[in-house]
């Protein structure tokens, strides 16, 4: 038999190196290296904070309600974010949307007991409050189950989510001071409204 | 001076060639300098390859009724000139007409050329030395280009140029060649031409998509741009010396040229990371089999033809053609592709900010910090190292922005291979195609 001619080692050593080079790239991720997909918003995922106190449960309330708001309005977290951070007039459905998907997240985190209580909250609130010495004294010396019972922090947060007007909120989003400015307001009515809610449902 | 006559010319056709893709890393300098568009700005490269394209044969006609070394001399003078007026160019359209002097000088002093070798050097010899020079050019030109361009200025690449053009006109005057031929003997060698053309808009899609991958899309400075795409240079040198480990028939030796140049841009559109060693292997696949197929098929084209001077005009006009081609038809699409990656990039980077280990004060930071620098560059792929530098953030959080940052760098780099991708792949396919030309066509006989 004779030995194949000599020549057909060049086709032979392109081959192999070619499937060797591709070989090795597809191995080791190149076929799959490309930016990072948008999850997909109707799946549940957890939504932690680095910040504790009011801070972090306004962050979590804020990514789970984005997140809700995107399901909602079939598209994604990261597009909603997007569309609502480059558009200085967001639309109706979005406004409604963010409100809603916020409505949720309170839901679910009551549901998951995440929710801190409104006794682990109230010193930190106390600090910002602009109160009299004495009756910020007076609400401190309080035992916590009689701040707890008083005031449920769901019953808080919804009220405050209604009381907030959202697309003033976007608007704002570039000043901090004024965010803070209404998100106080909000949540101070909140409070006021659930403690005369309770005490109506005290008086027979 | 005898002596330095030969290497002279052997210069002049290197760097004619090589000006055809010499500006490739230069051309962001060029656009910011001459405060011009991206369109307007792919045109100093375009131009030059089109016209050298359509001047080459009709400079070999002229060629066949001229003296050979005033003929030669002349051009090489008008590409010098040429070349000079380039670097003082004050505007684009200044810049882009001196371009098209340029090349009318190139294509000239490319046909005076070889002339001038094959009498100084004999037929053989000659052109030989006419076509791995042209090879060497092709291959170096965004090497030089880019170095030059970080060391000095976008300028330099022209200026360089100069002086020695301007010792190569004497070196032509030097050589008296005998009158060429001036009859029409053969015909054009259609196939080889076709081959060579495809595979210049294949070996476009390498050279000018990979600096432009690792210039504006991983953010690499010029000169590592130039460093590393000269693994296709120095794989195109080794191509000749391992065919002849095979002696490997010369048709053999084209096919595998183009699977090979197929192959290495197929590498390039399935990268696994931005990291510049995973391009060393593609490249070397491009550079073997650019240096498997330019030379041989430049050497078929021209092969027992005459007049020898027409021939050459039809492989340069292939050539340059082919790449005008390439960018004709991949321009446009990296060009959509790279806007499309915009929003499934912005879309990752929001997400990676929203999900970062971060305090909600230092991810709104961030936030603000990125979308300056996104509206400041927008139209390119961004740079968000100046926005990480002037951030402003609790010193709990800067281990996790540093984090940040290099996960967001990560994901830009992915957005811009995968906009890369798609044109690659086309110009693999352009390979493919050089090489199905060269499957033999049988004729029917009766």
């Amino acid at each position: 038999m004779n030995a194949p001619p000599r020549w057909l080692g060049l086709p032979v050593a392109a081959l192999l190196l070619v499937i060797a080079v591709l070989a090795v790239q597809l191995t080791h991720g190149g076929g799959t290296y490309a930016p990072l997909r948008p999850a997909d918003a109707c799946i549940e995922r957890p939504a932690t904070s680095q910040a504790e106190g009011i801070e972090g449960l306004a962050e979590r309330l804020v990514l789970l309600g984005v997140n809700n708001a995107a399901c909602e309005l079939g598209t994604s977290r990261e597009a909603l974010t997007l569309e609502i951070a480059q558009s200085d007039n967001p639309t109706d459905a979005q406004v409604d949307a963010l409100r809603e998907g916020l409505l949720r997240a309170v839901r679910q985190m009551k549901a998951d007991r995440s929710l801190p209580q409104a006794s682990e909250l109230l010193d930190e609130v106390l600090d910002s409050a602009d109160l009299n010495g004495l009756l910020e004294r007076a609400i401190r010396a309080l035992p916590d189950s009689v701040v707890d019972s008083a005031l449920k922090t769901d019953d808080v947060l919804v009220r405050a989510i209604g009381n907030l007007d959202i697309r003033e909120l976007l608007a704002d989003l570039d000043d901090q001071d004024d965010l803070e400015r209404q998100v106080t307001a909000a949540v101070t009515q909140a409070v006021e409204d659930s403690l005369r809610a309770r005490l109506r449902d005290l008086v027979p | 001076m005898r002596r330095a006559v030969v290497p002279l010319l052997a210069v002049t056709v290197s760097m004619v060639l090589a000006d055809s893709a010499v500006v490739t890393l230069a051309l962001p300098e060029i656009l910011q300098h001459l405060d011009t568009s991206v369109g307007q700005v792919a045109w100093v490269l375009i131009a030059y390859n089109l016209v050298l394209g359509l001047a080459a044969v009709p400079a070999a006609a002229v060629f066949a009724r001229a003296r050979s070394r005033m003929f030669s001399a002349a051009g090489i003078a008008v590409f010098a000139g040429a070349s000079a007026w380039c670097a003082v160019a004050e505007s684009i359209e200044v810049l882009i007409v001196a371009r098209c002097l340029q090349a009318i000088g190139g294509a000239t002093a490319l046909i005076g050329c070889l002339e001038q070798l094959v009498a100084a050097r004999g037929e053989r010899r000659g052109v030989s030395i006419w076509v791995t020079a042209g090879v060497i050019g092709t291959a170096a030109g965004p090497v030089a280009g880019g170095l030059l361009t970080q060391a000095i200025s976008w300028q330099a690449i022209f200026v360089v140029q100069v002086p020695f053009a301007l010792l190569a006109v004497p070196a032509a005057l030097a050589i008296h060649a005998d009158a060429p031929a001036t009859t029409d003997r053969h015909r054009p060698a259609i196939r080889a031409n076709l081959t060579l053309a495809l595979m210049s808009a294949a070996l476009t899609a390498a050279l000018f998509l990979l600096v432009l991958l690792l210039v504006e899309g991983w953010g690499r400075s010029p000169a590592t741009a130039a460093v590393t795409v000269s693994v296709v240079a120095v794989a195109a040198l080794a191509a000749g010396p391992l065919a002849r480990l095979f002696h490997t028939p010369a048709a053999v030796e084209t096919a595998v040229g183009c699977f090979l140049v197929a192959g290495g841009l197929a590498g390039l559109a399935i990268l696994p990371s931005a990291h510049l060693a995973w391009t060393i292997a593609p490249q070397a696949l491009v550079g073997l089999g650019l240096g498997l197929t330019v030379d041989r098929l430049t050497a078929q084209a021209m092969q027992m033809r005459l007049p020898r001077a027409r021939h050459a005009g039809w492989t340069i006009g292939a050539r340059h053609l082919g790449v005008v081609v390439g960018l004709a038809i991949l321009t446009p699409v990296f060009t959509a592709d790279l806007r499309d990656a915009r929003i499934p990039a912005q879309e990752a980077v929001t997400s990676l900010v929203l999900d970062a280990a971060m305090s909600p004060q230092g991810k709104i930071a961030v936030a603000k910090a990125l979308g300056r620098a996104l509206t400041d560059q927008q139209g390119q792929v961004p740079d968000l190292g100046p926005a990480f530098a002037t951030l402003d953030v609790d010193a709990d959080d800067r281990p996790a922005a540093a984090q940040l940052e290099r996960d967001l760098d990560d994901q830009l780099e992915r957005a811009a291979n995968r906009a890369f991708r798609d044109s690659f792949l086309i110009g693999s396919g352009l390979a493919l195609l050089a090489l199905m030309t060269l499957v033999p066509v049988r004729r029917r006989t009766s």
